[in-house]
């Protein structure tokens, strides 16, 4: 519930140093300056309209966007009946962790499903008419990438294990789907250090409920590391007007010499 | 329809707050509970990621000076909340209220930054 009340303070820090100008107390847990995520300041800014189609009628998905997935406690995104189980090599593995070795706080990426605290940007290619490629740009973690193949092409064979895999896509209705697989064992699913191996799989599945809203569900199979698979939900916020920005987090990340302890929220 | 909200948009952005999260658990760094305020005198201002950070000049009660890293949002949050490189600059009177690093440096996470003047500064 902490980070709950975070927000809530953040929410009504904002309103107040918008409206009024002066000083209020943030959270304990907020840097200066940092704001809030769901500030309504911003959410106001977003037309109250149905998710704008390409003109071959798909649903156009590009734009900023910011959230859309885990980034303290996976747990958190569960549909309501899901729950992770974890098998006790795995968990044995989780409890094993230290905070200071999250791959994000070293600066790595965030792989699949976890996402930055940073805005991402969809760019579909071409840009009208059928996509052929769609690419995710992250501002964060690390200014990485993902491209999603709509070309109909196949997952290969063997892929190289790799921090987002290697993804297909296709529309079902108004929903993209996007099929992954080839990871990687080095990144963390969230803050907590929920782990996985090399035989996760995730299919997520975004639909754009509203133009300022984009829902992502997403399934997690991993048989190396979970009893069963679960499925998680998340929204991202259009983020009109922004762009991306440099972020170079290794430029001077002093954070990871100071962590303590396991991880924690 | 994009664009004629453009123009909206931009004025929310003076206002508009970025991500909360940093790209690194915030408990496992800083203690909460254990606040610390500060005045001193800047000696750097770093405008870097993942963090901006600044350093003040502390004198204790021994009349020595103790260097503090102090620890804010990363450049690109600050910025879209309209906040510039140039709010704080060397040699500001500083005052600031943060929770101490859990490694025990004269380390903080800067929760407010308030100038000689009363005027906050990062306050949004």
């Amino acid at each position: 519930m902490k980070h709950i009340d975070s927000f809530i303070l953040l929410m009504l820090a904002g309103v107040a140093s918008a409206v009024q100008a002066q000083d209020v107390p943030a959270a304990a847990t907020a840097a200066a300056g940092s704001g809030g995520l769901e500030n309504p300041a911003i959410a106001g800014d977003v037309p109250d309209a149905p998710a704008p189609r390409l003109p071959d009628g798909a649903p156009d998905l590009s734009g900023v966007w910011s959230g859309g997935g885990p980034i303290g406690d996976i747990g958190e995104g569960l549909l309501p009946g899901e729950e992770i189980v974890l098998l006790p090599e795995a968990q044995a593995l989780m409890d094993s962790r230290l905070s200071a070795d999250d791959p994000e706080a070293n600066c790595l990426p965030t792989g699949v499903p976890r996402i930055a605290p940073y805005p991402w940007r969809i760019v579909q290619s071409p840009p009208y008419g059928k996509a052929e490629v769609l690419y995710f740009l992250f501002e964060g973690n690390i200014h990485s990438f993902r491209q999603i193949f709509m070309d109909g092409r196949e997952h290969p064979e063997d892929p190289d294990p790799t921090w987002y895999g290697h993804s297909v896509g296709h529309w079902e209705g108004d929903t993209l789907v996007i099929d992954t697989v080839g990871f990687n064992e080095l990144f963390w699913f969230d803050f907590l250090g929920h782990p996985h191996t090399s035989q996760l799989r995730t299919v997520e599945r975004y639909t754009r409920l509203s133009y300022g809203t984009l829902e992502n569900v997403t399934t997690v199979f991993d048989p190396g590391a979970y009893a069963k698979p679960f499925t998680i939900r998340h929204e991202a916020r259009l983020r009109p007007g922004w762009d991306l920005m440099e972020y170079i987090c290794n430029e001077n990340n002093q954070d990871v010499e100071h962590l303590r302890g396991p991880p924690g929220l | 329809m994009r664009a004629r909200f453009r123009g909206i948009g931009a004025l929310f952005l003076l206002i508009a707050a970025g991500p909360a999260a940093a790209h690194h658990s915030f408990v496992t760094q800083y203690d909460a509970d254990a606040p610390v305020t500060l005045k001193g005198i800047v000696t750097k201002v770093e405008w870097m990621n993942p963090h901006a950070r600044f350093y003040i000049d502390v004198e204790d009660e021994d009349g020595q000076v103790v260097n503090w890293n102090l620890e804010l949002a990363s450049p690109n949050v600050l910025s879209r909340n309209g906040w510039t490189r140039h709010a704080l600059k060397e040699g500001d009177a500083v005052t600031v209220e943060g929770s101490r690093a859990r490694s025990g440096a004269n380390m903080a996470n800067a929760r407010s930054v308030t100038l000689a003047d009363g005027k906050q500064v990062f306050a949004r």
